[in-house]
Formats: C-alpha cells, sequence, structure tokens
C-alpha cells in the first residue's frame, strides 16, 4: 500500500505492507531511514534548509526545514524501536534550475543542511543522489528496506 | 516544412478557450470597466458559471455559505477574484490532459500551471501590479505550447535529451534545436489563434527569457520567476525536469530578495492543499 509523504510533509512505519513515497523531488530533499532488524523506516520531503527564516511556521510545519525535519523524522522512528546505529540512511533531491550564476541556488543549500546537521549528529550517508537538473521520485518498501529511485527522463532503478 | 504545418493544424484542433473568457480578459484589465458589464459577461456562458460556482463553493475558499450565482460570488469573493476564476475554469480543459512527450501525467501540467498563476498573482499583488488579470492568465496559460508539442517531444526525446544531458543546453533551446521550434513559440502561436492581446503572446512567448531584453519586463518577469518556483518545488515538474535557465536579472529588476522568495515558497507550500482543491473541481 503505497503511502504517499507530501511537500514539507513525513511518514514514518513499522507497517510491513506499506511502501512509502514521495513523488516529484526538484530541489526539495527526500531523506529516507530504514533499520532492517526493527523494520522501521521513514521518509522526509522537506523544502528548505533553515527555520530561521520563519521560527513559527517552523513550529506548525516542521517538516518543511532540514533542521527541523530532519530531528523529527529520527525521533518518530526510534519510537517505533529503530536505532540510530542500524539505520540505513538515503538522500536525495536538491536539484537546480540551470543557473550559472548560482543565485537562489535553494537546492544546493538544502543538501547542505542535510551535510551539516549529519555531521554534527555523526549520521552516515549511505546512499546519495544529489543535485543536476532532475526530478526525482523515491519509494521504500518498510517490509525490507528496499528503495527505489526515479530520475526524470531515466527508468526507475533500485538502490 | 512539414512538421510546422502539423503543428498548426493540431493548434486549430485544440479545445479553444471559451469566447467569454476572452472578452473579460480583454475588459478586466482596463480600469475604466464597469464591474457590471464584467459580471454580465460571466453569466451569459452557462457551462462556464456552473464551473465558477463549483469552484466558489470548493473547500478551498471555506465559505459558511453556498454560492448560488455569480452576483453572489462577486460579492462574497470580490470581482478580482471571480475574474481569476473564470479564466481558470475556462483553460482547465486542454491543460489537465496527460502529456506523455513532457512525461507529465494527467493532472500534472494543470497542477504546475494552477500553481504558477497563484504564485504569479501573489508576486504581482507584492508588487503593487495592476495588471494582475494579464499576468495570472499569462502563468497559467504559458505551457499551453506543451500539449501541442507533446507528441513531437515524444519522438525525438532521446535527441533533446541528449542535447541537455551532453550539450548543457536547456530543454527548450534542445527543442528549438530539434524540431526547429519550442513550447514558448507553439504557446504563443496558440494565443494568436485564439485572439489573445500582443502583450499576453509576448509574456507567453517569453516566459523563458529567450530574450535577454526582457529582463526588465515586469510582467514577463514575474511570470518567469513563478514558473521557476514551481519547478524548484517539483510542481508538474516532468522529463524535462528543472532543465531552464533561471535569469538573475530578472529578480534583480522585480528587487526581490533572497529571503523573500524563501517566504514566497514556504506560504505557497501552505497552500498546495488548495490547488488540489481547485484542480478537483475545476
Amino acid at each position: 500500500m503505497n503511502n504517499i509523504v507530501g511537500v514539507s510533509d513525513m511518514k514514518v512505519s513499522n507497517d510491513l505492507e506499506s511502501i512509502l513515497v514521495t513523488y516529484s523531488l526538484g530541489s526539495c530533499i527526500g531523506v529516507a531511514i530504514y533499520d532492517q532488524v526493527a523494520r522501521v523506516g521513514g521518509l522526509l520531503h522537506f523544502m528548505l534548509p533553515e527555520s530561521t527564516i520563519d521560527p513559527i511556521k517552523a513550529k506548525e510545519k516542521p517538516y518543511m526545514f532540514a533542521d527541523t525535519g530532519i530531528p523529527c523524522l529520527f525521533k518518530a522512528t526510534y519510537q517505533l524501536g529503530a536505532k540510530k546505529q542500524r539505520m540505513k540512511v538515503i538522500v536525495v533531491g536538491g536539484a537546480q534550475v540551470l543557473d550559472q550564476r548560482g543565485f537562489f541556488n535553494i537546492g544546493k543549500r538544502n543538501q547542505m543542511a542535510v551535510r551539516k546537521i549529519f555531521w554534527k549528529n555523526k549520521v552516515m550517508i549511505d546512499y546519495e543522489d544529489v543535485g543536476g537538473d532532475v526530478n526525482r521520485t523515491i519509494k521504500m518498501a518498510i517490509r525490507d528496506g528496499k528503495t527505489w529511485l526515479k530520475t526524470s527522463g531515466k527508468q526507475e532503478i533500485e538502490i | 516544412m512539414n512538421e510546422m504545418r502539423e503543428i498548426i493544424k493540431d493548434i486549430k484542433r485544440l479545445e479553444p478557450i471559451p469566447q467569454v473568457a476572452n472578452r473579460i480578459l480583454s475588459l478586466a484589465d482596463d480600469p475604466d470597466c464597469p464591474m457590471s458589464e464584467l459580471s454580465e459577461l460571466i453569466l451569459y456562458d452557462q457551462a462556464l458559471t456552473a464551473n465558477l460556482l463549483r469552484i466558489c463553493n470548493s473547500a478551498h475558499f471555506g465559505l459558511s455559505e453556498r454560492i448560488e450565482s455569480v452576483h453572489h460570488a462577486v460579492v462574497f469573493l470580490g470581482l478580482s477574484q471571480v475574474i481569476d476564476l473564470v479564466l481558470l475554469a475556462g483553460s482547465a480543459k486542454n491543460l489537465k490532459l496527460e502529456q506523455k512527450g513532457y512525461g507529465l501525467h494527467e493532472g500534472e501540467l494543470w497542477r504546475n500551471s494552477v500553481s504558477s498563476a497563484l504564485i504569479a498573482r501573489e508576486l504581482a499583488d507584492k508588487k503593487g501590479s495592476k495588471n494582475n488579470h494579464l499576468i495570472f492568465t499569462a502563468a497559467l496559460l504559458k505551457d499551453i505550447g506543451k500539449v501541442i508539442l507533446s507528441r513531437y517531444v515524444s519522438d525525438s526525446f532521446e535527441s533533446i535529451y541528449g542535447l541537455v544531458s551532453t550539450q548543457g543546453l536547456s530543454f527548450r533551446e534542445a527543442e528549438k534545436e530539434v524540431l526547429g521550434i519550442d513550447h514558448a513559440e507553439v504557446g504563443a502561436m496558440v494565443g494568436e489563434t485564439w485572439k489573445f492581446s500582443s502583450r499576453m503572446v509576448e509574456i507567453i512567448r517569453n516566459h523563458h527569457m529567450s530574450e535577454e531584453s526582457k529582463y526588465s519586463d515586469f510582467e514577463t518577469s514575474i511570470v518567469h520567476l513563478s514558473d521557476m518556483l514551481c519547478m524548484m518545488m517539483g510542481i508538474g515538474v516532468g522529463s524535462d525536469g528543472l532543465a531552464y535557465r533561471f535569469h538573475r536579472g530578472v529578480v534583480d529588476h522585480l528587487g526581490f530578495t533572497d529571503r523573500d522568495m524563501q517566504g514566497i515558497m514556504s506560504d505557497f507550500a501552505d497552500k498546495m492543499h488548495q490547488v488540489e482543491e481547485i484542480m478537483n473541481v475545476s
């Protein structure tokens, strides 16, 4: 059963029938995590790097921002029994429009925000497909953590 | 060129935008036009009126009472918003369809069009623009050329995508290189066929800023920026991905800061469910 994660949204699950999916990551980033032992997974689709641009909104919509959304994602999976040290971590998205001068490169800044948070919290990324000018869709099966990535203009691949 | 003749034939086969929408558009941005004349125009088209009332009564507006007439809608929502909704209702048919060449499933081009129009409207309001209906409609219909060009793009996708991925061309530039025409130019041809104002035709033709001289054109810049923001948010993005050029000159001319742009994105993300509402009823 597809469980759709919208923009500025997050879902975690331990339902073995569930498939978490988020469509159309442009400059946004999808962070998918999975604990093989607990069979618990989560998927976050955040849009902007830092909640400091609007702290009030960040309280209402923590999944909109990397710095508030990523901690929520991990904590929600811990509540279902997942452990940080067993977590497989996948990061995709952060594309950008063609802009040689790099103005308003929100895709790149989203990537940097993820790296910063993971570095601070000693989280290793197992698979990363970020940047470029492509659109991405990611889905993850809670049964076994199998994850698929569809990039615009290409066939879906298992990662 | 044979393909060009085919394209012209295809344009003629499109479901035309209702005449009334066109007339409303020509009147709406005229500050001297009496409001009563505009609402009467809407009343003449029953199908359009029905669509309009469906949209007004959707959860999007969350109104406490049911809107039963155009007059009622104008009182509740204001004429300006009603005009936008009429234009939206009149554009839905063509834009809702699947566009295989661009890898857009049914409804995705429509989602992009509605979102882009709402963002453009927001940007225009922020800058105190007086040509809001022109901007709204141009943003709504900017990609109408994709509806025509889709099957040609589908036939030549490998060549077009090849130029994008190996030569650094934008998708529009690659369309032009391979097909001899791009979706913005085809969109302008559609606008001419539908007797849009020359201003509207020019905005559609230049919404990717193919001419540098358009950087300082306010309305075109707003439509360009709203399109770019939609792509970044991944709204209705197809196999062409984000492979379009973003021109910094546009943002400089408009005077938006980086913080403004992030604010616009985060505000719009809150409204995405409203776009779904509009899509479901239009």
